[in-house]
């Protein structure tokens, strides 16, 4: 019996390919991160240092009524809104600190699981190319990291403007907007594909872990041993933080902490984001060959 | 009981010489030599000045390996006695032998501490001759070289049974073991009186021979330390160890591990 | 004859989620099928009779030894779990020598062990290969090569033949049998039932945590009072056979189809039926080409106890 009298009958319509063919893997991976309790207390946590920033910008306009707190030049220059202020919030030491533990708990498994659980067979079984998962994958990192860093950067300058009742700020800084975009975006992109070239060397997701968290901390580490030691600044290069620190100085018009040209952190940190991309382009395919 | 503990030694010891997971901790052991070739180079080759050798072997390169290396090493390992078994389903084999579960425990713990206290070991003998390769005949240097290698040792010993105890009832041993070795143990050692006696590492640089330097340059990694007597943090040490792989055995023993999909 | 492996009253929880309920049963030396649809509790009671997990009631015994925390019981038991799990960088090879170490047999012993069992399941080409390398159906050999390496005198299999081509099923079922004949007491989970109806005609049927039957496929199928028996003949002229026996009262129902040729009948007393089918066949001329039970089946069974 011919199979078109049993009622088969050829789809004769057009494929239309999503608009978006990553974000149901960036849906996917904040929803799997938003699953585990630890992380929402740990994402509600992260947002403490915009709390207290915020809280500066409000006490900035109300001085008068915080007079006990101008004591020293150090208050005087926290509680004024100015690139400083932006990038002291941008590149303090415990903003960075909790980016990268945001990555540990969501970021650490975003490729590590994929390929414990072979999903990455599943995934390209589909209508995806392999940069829409590698897109799907950095935008979940994206959503937490500009949690703290777009959104609050861009509300201080908002409430600022509205607890002064003026655009002062804007018209003495034009360029702050962008370098908070701009910083924002060069810090979550660097920390995202950071977070997915490790995620992407094991299968196990507490390796990934650990790994994500150590290499962060030995490179600060060892920079810190080396300064100590030979007080030449360019062993900043050596420290993710400090490359991090000295391009938020750039991008903000500020003086940086150590006098090396602000090109050569970028230069480090453009080059782990590409040694990224290769190694996420190697590692992520639908078929593993076992030599 | 002993035998089955060597022979579980022996298995994981095979597979623990095989694993990536210990290359990368190789390298990893690797860097402090890497840093003190570099400190050295600086020295010999570009005539940078200040810098003395076993000084900076004894502040610098045992304080990383310290409050970093051997912490890292340990949280890793310690943790995987137990959970990489669950995680790689694995853990079926070893219980479905007529092995103890207690020498499940501590034939893996022993292995894991072999293998650790031999990369640490030659982590810091390649450290020391790089960094006193004008001083190789002080025997003075050589003893208290070795005096630091044996209470990283049991700083080694310690850590791990600490983790393999966490690691068998906490699923999410390393965000514990991430908070309490660059939390608990970095903080509370900065406490006055009795407070810093709560944690390992007090005991530990109890032990540790003083530098030479006075602080100075590298004065950052100087805390302070109201030390216990050598015999003391030497006893606790023990005390603890045992204490913890105790412990680890007794939760093993009565605890059921379900893998993912049962859960 | 004494059961070798005898739970009583045997109940597991998972929190709220029970996993086994009240589940007595013994098995004896031979091959025993455990059977039943996912979540039927096989897996809970395969767990809990190698000892991964402790009874939340009642009790569970080998050998006459409860079995939670006895590790000296596992000289004598032989378990090839349902996971595929390895320790991916060993060798097949290394990895049967080194879990028989753990049984503490010398090396020379555990290396001719290792061989043989490796030659059992056709394994020996592919020994020094990493198991990373393997193939599915390899891997599943190679699991059931550690399960008998150590020649033990009870051998649990949770799924063995997962994963295995039709060949590879038949040689491991080939030497499931052999294990029974060699005295040995196997207990086999499945539930692919032509695989289990394949190795044994002795079942313990699970569902939602409790025994639904347990014993010989024909004996539980003939308590099933519920459903009638069927029995179909292929013949000539199945209206004249069926006008024949329409009269008869042990038959409840006749059906026609859907092969041509073929009528079904439905009876409770499968006996008489056949009795009087027989001398039908042989007086009337009606060219009767087959005589069968449909039902008389481990799926039927199943499907019959199940509910569907």
């Amino acid at each position: 019996m011919p199979i078109a009298e049993q009622g088969y009958a050829h789809w004769t319509g057009t494929f239309v390919e999503r608009r978006l063919p990553w974000w149901p893997v960036t849906r996917l991976g904040i929803r799997l991160a938003f699953k585990r309790k630890f992380f929402k207390f740990a994402f509600a946590f992260s947002f403490l240092p915009a709390f207290i920033f915020l809280a500066g910008i409000y006490i900035s306009e109300r001085m008068q009524d915080f007079q006990f707190m101008v004591r020293g030049r150090q208050s005087v220059n926290f509680l004024n809104i100015n690139p400083a202020f932006f990038r002291s919030y941008f590149t303090a030491d415990a903003l960075l600190f909790i980016m990268v533990m945001l990555m540990v708990l969501a970021g650490a498994g975003l490729i590590a699981d994929d390929l414990k659980q072979n999903a990455l067979q599943l995934y390209f079984a589909r209508p995806l190319r392999k940069r829409d998962y590698i897109a799907g994958k950095l935008f979940t990192a994206f959503f937490f990291l500009l949690s703290l860093t777009l959104v609050p950067g861009l509300l201080f300058i908002l409430f600022k403007l509205i607890f002064a009742g003026s655009f002062k700020l804007l018209v003495d800084f034009p360029w702050l907007p962008l370098s908070v975009i701009g910083y924002s975006f060069a810090l979550t992109l660097f920390l995202s594909l950071y977070t997915l070239l490790v995620s992407s060397l094991s299968r196990n997701r507490r390796y990934t872990a650990i790994l994500i968290f150590v290499i962060y901390i030995l490179s600060d580490v060892f920079f810190g041993i080396f300064y100590g030691i030979f007080r030449n600044p360019y062993f900043s290069l050596l420290s993710i933080k400090s490359n991090l620190q000295q391009m938020g100085a750039a991008i903000f018009g500020v003086a940086p902490r150590y006098n090396i040209p602000w090109v050569y952190s970028f230069l480090v940190l453009a080059a782990i984001g590409t040694a990224s991309g290769f190694i996420l382009k190697n590692k992520v395919r639908g078929v593993e060959v076992i030599r | 009981m002993r035998s089955a503990i060597r022979t579980v030694y022996s298995f994981t010891a095979f597979i623990g010489r095989r694993s990536r997971k210990t290359r990368l901790f190789a390298l990893v052991c690797g860097l402090p030599v890497l840093a003190a070739a570099v400190i050295q180079a600086g020295r010999l080759f570009f005539g940078v000045t200040g810098i003395d050798g076993p000084s900076i072997f004894s502040g610098v390169i045992l304080a990383f390996d310290l409050q970093f290396l051997i912490l890292i090493l340990a949280l890793f390992h310690g943790t995987s006695v137990c959970s990489d078994e669950v995680e790689n389903k694995t853990l079926t084999y070893l219980t479905t032998r007529p092995v103890p579960k207690p020498a499940i425990i501590l034939g893996k713990y022993a292995a894991y501490a072999v293998l650790l206290t031999v990369l640490v070991a030659a982590s810091v003998l390649l450290s020391f001759v790089i960094l006193s390769v004008d001083r190789l005949g002080d025997a003075a240097a050589w003893l208290r070289m070795f005096g630091s290698l044996g209470v990283l040792a049991l700083g080694l010993g310690c850590y791990l049974a600490f983790f393999t105890l966490v690691g068998t009832f906490l699923k999410k041993s390393i965000l514990f073991g991430l908070a309490f070795s660059f939390g608990w143990e970095n903080i509370v050692q900065y406490f006055p009186g009795s407070t810093q006696k709560f944690t390992v590492m007090h005991y530990l640089k109890s032990l540790l021979p003083v530098g030479s330097s006075d602080g100075g340059a590298l004065a950052f990694l100087v805390f302070r330390l109201e030390p216990s007597r050598p015999a003391e943090a030497v006893a606790l040490l023990a005390v603890l160890t045992a204490a913890f792989l105790g412990a680890a055995c007794l939760v093993f023993s009565k605890k059921e591990y379900l893998f993912d999909e049962q859960t | 004859m004494t059961a070798v492996i005898r739970a009583d009253n045997l109940s597991k929880w998972y929190g709220n989620v029970l996993g086994l309920s009240d589940v007595s049963l013994e098995i004896e030396a031979g091959i025993t099928g455990l059977l039943g649809p996912n979540g039927a509790g096989k897996s809970t009671f395969m767990k809990l009779v190698t000892g991964q997990m402790r009874p939340s009631l009642g009790r569970i015994a080998i050998l006459g030894q409860d079995v939670w925390n006895r590790y000296a019981l596992f000289r004598r038991i032989g378990f090839c779990p349902e996971q595929d799990a390895f320790y991916e960088e060993m060798t097949g090879w290394e990895f049967l020598t080194g879990l028989l170490d753990l049984h503490g047999f010398s090396r020379g012993e555990a290396a001719s062990r290792a061989r043989r069992a490796l030659e059992l399941i056709e394994l020996v080409d592919a020994k020094d290969r990493l198991i990373r390398g393997y193939s599915r159906g390899m891997r599943q050999r190679l699991k059931i090569a550690q399960a008998i390496a150590h020649d033990p005198d009870v051998i649990i299999l949770d799924e063995p033949l997962n994963g295995l081509d039709p060949l590879s099923k038949r040689k491991v079922i080939r030497l499931i049998k052999d294990f029974k004949e060699a005295g040995k007491t196997v207990l086999v989970s499945s539930h692919v039932l032509p695989e289990i109806e394949a190795l044994t005609r002795t079942i313990v049927l699970l569902h939602q945590g409790k025994i639904l039957a347990q014993g010989d496929i024909p004996y539980i199928r003939d308590l099933i009072d519920k459903h009638p028996h069927m029995i179909a003949v292929t013949c000539r002229d199945p209206r004249r056979l069926a006008a024949a026996v329409v009269g008869e009262s042990s038959i409840l129902d006749i059906r026609f189809g859907p092969d041509p040729g073929t009528v079904v009948f439905e009876t409770r007393d499968r006996d008489r039926v056949f009795g009087l089918l027989t001398a039908l066949a042989a007086g009337n001329a009606l060219d009767v080409e087959e005589i069968s039970s449909p039902d008389d089946n481990l799926q039927a069974v199943f499907d019959y106890l199940v509910g569907r």
